[in-house]
């Protein structure tokens, strides 16, 4: 079910309804009622998919009960290795197995011996790569004692199932969420506003900016050969907000939903194009992922406590690793590797911990947007060779973009109000009107909002970009 | 509970509100824009009055030159040819609200493939029509079988949603200058396209659509109005069989069926064609010609003129 469907505006309410009705005393029961709700949320897919979410729910489940059983270390980690093999040998058959039978194919065939590797048919389901890592970093957590192990299996299931992150993150900390569904959640009226205005800016963010963005970038990257250097040029200005927008606004959405039902998720961006180094930059870009990696791949590998050189390696590797979780395509490695290297470089240059001022902060903003916005071609494009053609566009062939007057219009304005509003939370200033104090402002913002994205958003249900993923 | 339920309250009647006032400004904008198709479709639901319309998506609106099929015919013409408008749905709204207003002596109307293949989403550009809902009933029949008719019949600025931001650019920018009639030439491209693959025959034929080209037919036979069907010169090859399923129709119907992509019209002259889909000016003018004199032969057949 999408965020963005009638289907999901008939659901939230409902859901919210059945569940402040069940007493807030009632943990367990309300815990199964969401239990179910995540469920056929998570259903309205594709049903059979449910069955992987399970499988991934229990393998996690009984191998933490080994590690908190178990005295010995070997054994504990043993239960460990299983639980991180078989959800991995998962996310690798749905998501990479094709990937790497295609490239041994190409190899072989290079080398003149035809060989074929029978494909991988199934589509990949929805989410596997967000619900296997925060299910991951639990078993992982309570391996290293950070968390206790948790036992009732209806309350770790919501942990690894809870709806509004399901699919697209916030990937959450078991330390985090688990013991909030053991708290009681009386319905508050300030909690409730304060997650229907998030979700009204996640809705504003994904419909009215991302998706109009991507009516233009997806022309040209979809149509590269029909398109000038100008043309791509713009489509690679767009892009950064279309996935910021379709991105950031899932998160919204889904920390607002929660919020609505007395849930507390992580912050996941924090306005990432404020950054003045591309080290900044992925402390505010997918927080809970950039902070999973750090703390489950980066750490584990000595982090920053070892040489030099070793740092830089580890930076790099970690780098990698993110481009291929997004998916399996030269395109997101090659992204994934220009960040590590972007981070290398930063690092030996001793930039990233400058703190810039006045006209070299602003230098530093823009050359780090440029850098963001370049890497983000690479990551937007159906396979390298166009990725080429879009960069060697832009410098070699640079023409009239194609115009689109009243999407630029459209993209304008919404750019300007995201602007308006990101200036004010980066600089704290005064004027607010989403959180202002008054009553009445918060109430017309949030009208103007709706009504904002009736007149001017893309309401055809387009699928969130990150579910590919 | 109870601020919650206020806040509820002040938010519909806020909403209600602001839908109804902002309905009433997006529908002032709509007929004063000088976008690309919002003046023409006020022209066609208000005050369309040639003799001869000419009816279809882009490939109508791109290709067919009024002045001089009016000028060949000694008829009024008016290119109605609305971009992206996509399939017989689109057209079928249009007939119903030009017909409340005129009956011209001739429609043609540009078909396409999109008019009889099934298509994943066939109803996603009637919203361009949104605007004029509430105000013909045949008209409303395809919002109502496009799932849109309690979206517009609840929100008013909804039904502006497909347009609003080419809506409110057309006050700034008119493009509507050079106009002829309807038709707005399209200039010569960067680059002349190369003929596409060739195209088979669409088996996924949607028996729906059919049934309204039927009542399209239907429609036109009932106010006497001389139905011819055509098919615009395109850059690419196709099966011979290609249009059957529409040329039985017109056959059955006793409508003139004129095939100039199976003619292979322009098939050696990339240069006249700004996509393979599309002429330019250049090669609209050259087809207009071709297509007027076609014309005034079945008109004077049929006594019309």
């Amino acid at each position: 079910m999408l965020f963005n469907s009638i289907a999901f505006l008939l659901f939230f309410p409902i859901v919210c309804l059945l569940y402040f009705c069940i007493s807030a005393a009632q943990i367990r029961i309300r815990n199964l009622f969401l239990l179910v709700a995540s469920y056929y949320f998570y259903m309205n897919w594709e049903p059979a998919y449910a069955l992987l979410l399970l499988t991934s729910t229990i393998v996690t489940y009984l191998a933490a009960l080994g590690i908190g059983h178990f005295e010995e270390k070997r054994k504990k980690k043993f239960c460990l290795v299983s639980s991180l093999v078989l959800n991995l040998t998962i996310l690798f058959l749905f998501k990479y197995y094709n990937f790497l039978a295609a490239n041994i194919e190409t190899a072989f065939n290079a080398c003149g011996l035809g060989i074929d590797i029978p494909e991988f048919s199934l589509l990949l389901p929805v989410g596997i790569s967000f619900y296997t890592f925060q299910a991951l970093g639990y078993s992982i957590d309570v391996y290293r004692g950070t968390t206790k192990v948790e036992r009732d299996f209806p309350t770790y299931a919501l942990f690894v199932s809870f709806f509004p992150q399901l699919v697209a993150g916030p990937i959450e900390r078991s330390n985090n969420l688990l013991p909030q569904f053991k708290q009681k959640h009386s319905f508050d009226y300030d909690s409730v506003m304060a997650g229907v205005r998030l979700m009204v800016w996640g809705y504003f963010m994904k419909l009215v900016l991302a998706d109009r963005c991507g009516l233009y970038v997806d022309t040209i990257f979809n149509n590269v050969d029909k398109h000038n250097g100008g043309s791509y040029l713009v489509a690679s200005l767009l892009f950064p907000f279309q996935i910021y927008g379709d991105f950031a606004g899932y998160s919204l959405i889904a920390i607002g939903v929660a919020r609505v039902l007395g849930f507390r998720l992580m912050e996941n961006f924090h306005r990432p194009y404020f950054a003045s180094t591309v080290g900044e930059f992925w402390h505010r870009w997918h927080i809970s992922l950039s902070t999973w990696f750090k703390d489950y791949v980066y750490i584990p590998l000595g982090g920053n406590r070892v040489s030099r050189m070793r740092n830089y390696f580890n930076l790099f590797v970690t780098f990698v690793v993110s481009g291929i979780w997004h998916g399996a395509n030269w395109t997101f490695l090659c992204w994934g590797s220009l960040h590590g290297l972007l981070l290398c470089i930063e690092k030996a240059l001793g930039v990233s911990k400058q703190k810039y001022t006045g006209v070299r902060k602003f230098y530093h903003w823009m050359m780090t947007f440029v850098l963001v916005c370049f890497a983000w071609i690479l990551f937007r494009a159906n396979n390298l060779s166009e990725a080429v053609t879009v960069i060697t566009g832009i410098f070699i062939n640079p023409g009239t973009p194609k115009p689109e007057y009243a999407n630029f219009i459209a993209i304008g304005l919404a750019l300007a109000v995201l602007l308006t509003k990101e200036f004010a939370d980066e600089y704290q200033w005064k004027i607010r009107v989403a959180e202002s104090k008054s009553w009445f402002v918060r109430h017309v913002y949030l009208i103007m909002m709706i009504a904002y994205i009736i007149l001017f958003g893309v309401l055809g249900g387009d699928q969130f970009i990150y579910f590919q993923f | 509970m109870k601020k919650l339920l206020a806040s509820i309250l002040f938010v519909a009647v806020g909403l209600f509100a602001v839908d109804r006032l902002g309905g009433m400004i997006m529908w002032w904008v709509n007929q004063h824009t000088h976008d690309v198709s919002g003046p023409k479709i006020k022209y066609l639901v208000n005050d369309v009055h040639e003799d001869v319309l000419l009816m279809g998506t882009s490939r109508c609106n791109l290709h067919y030159v009024p002045s001089i099929i009016s000028d060949s015919l000694g008829l009024s013409v008016y290119n109605g040819g609305i971009d992206a408008s996509n399939n017989i749905y689109a057209h079928y709204l249009m007939l119903n609200h030009i017909l409340a207003v005129h009956k011209p002596k001739v429609i043609c109307l540009e078909v396409m493939a999109n008019d009889f293949q099934e298509e994943a989403d066939p109803f996603n550009t009637v919203t361009f029509f949104a605007p004029y809902f509430g105000i013909n009933e045949g008209a409303d029949s395809i919002f109502r079988m496009a799932g849109q008719y309690w979206k517009y019949r609840i929100s008013h600025l909804y039904r502006y949603n497909a347009k609003a931001a080419s809506n409110l650019a057309g006050l700034a920018i008119n493009r509507h200058k050079g106009g002829d009639n309807g038709y707005i030439p399209s200039p010569q491209p960067a680059h002349y396209p190369s003929y596409l693959e060739h195209e088979n025959t669409p088996e996924n034929v949607d028996s729906l659509k059919l049934k309204y080209v039927q009542k399209f037919i239907h429609l036109c036979h009932e106010n006497e109005i001389k139905l011819v069907f055509m098919v615009s010169p395109m850059y690419t090859e196709i099966d011979d069989d290609y249009y059957d399923v529409l040329k039985g129709i017109a056959t059955q119907n006793e409508i003139p069926f004129l095939d100039y992509h199976k003619e292979g019209l322009y098939h050696d002259h990339p240069d006249y064609f700004k996509d393979p889909n599309h002429l330019w000016d250049r090669g609209a003018r050259l087809y207009s010609s071709v297509f007027a004199s076609d014309l005034k032969r079945i008109l004077k057949q049929e006594g019309i003129i």
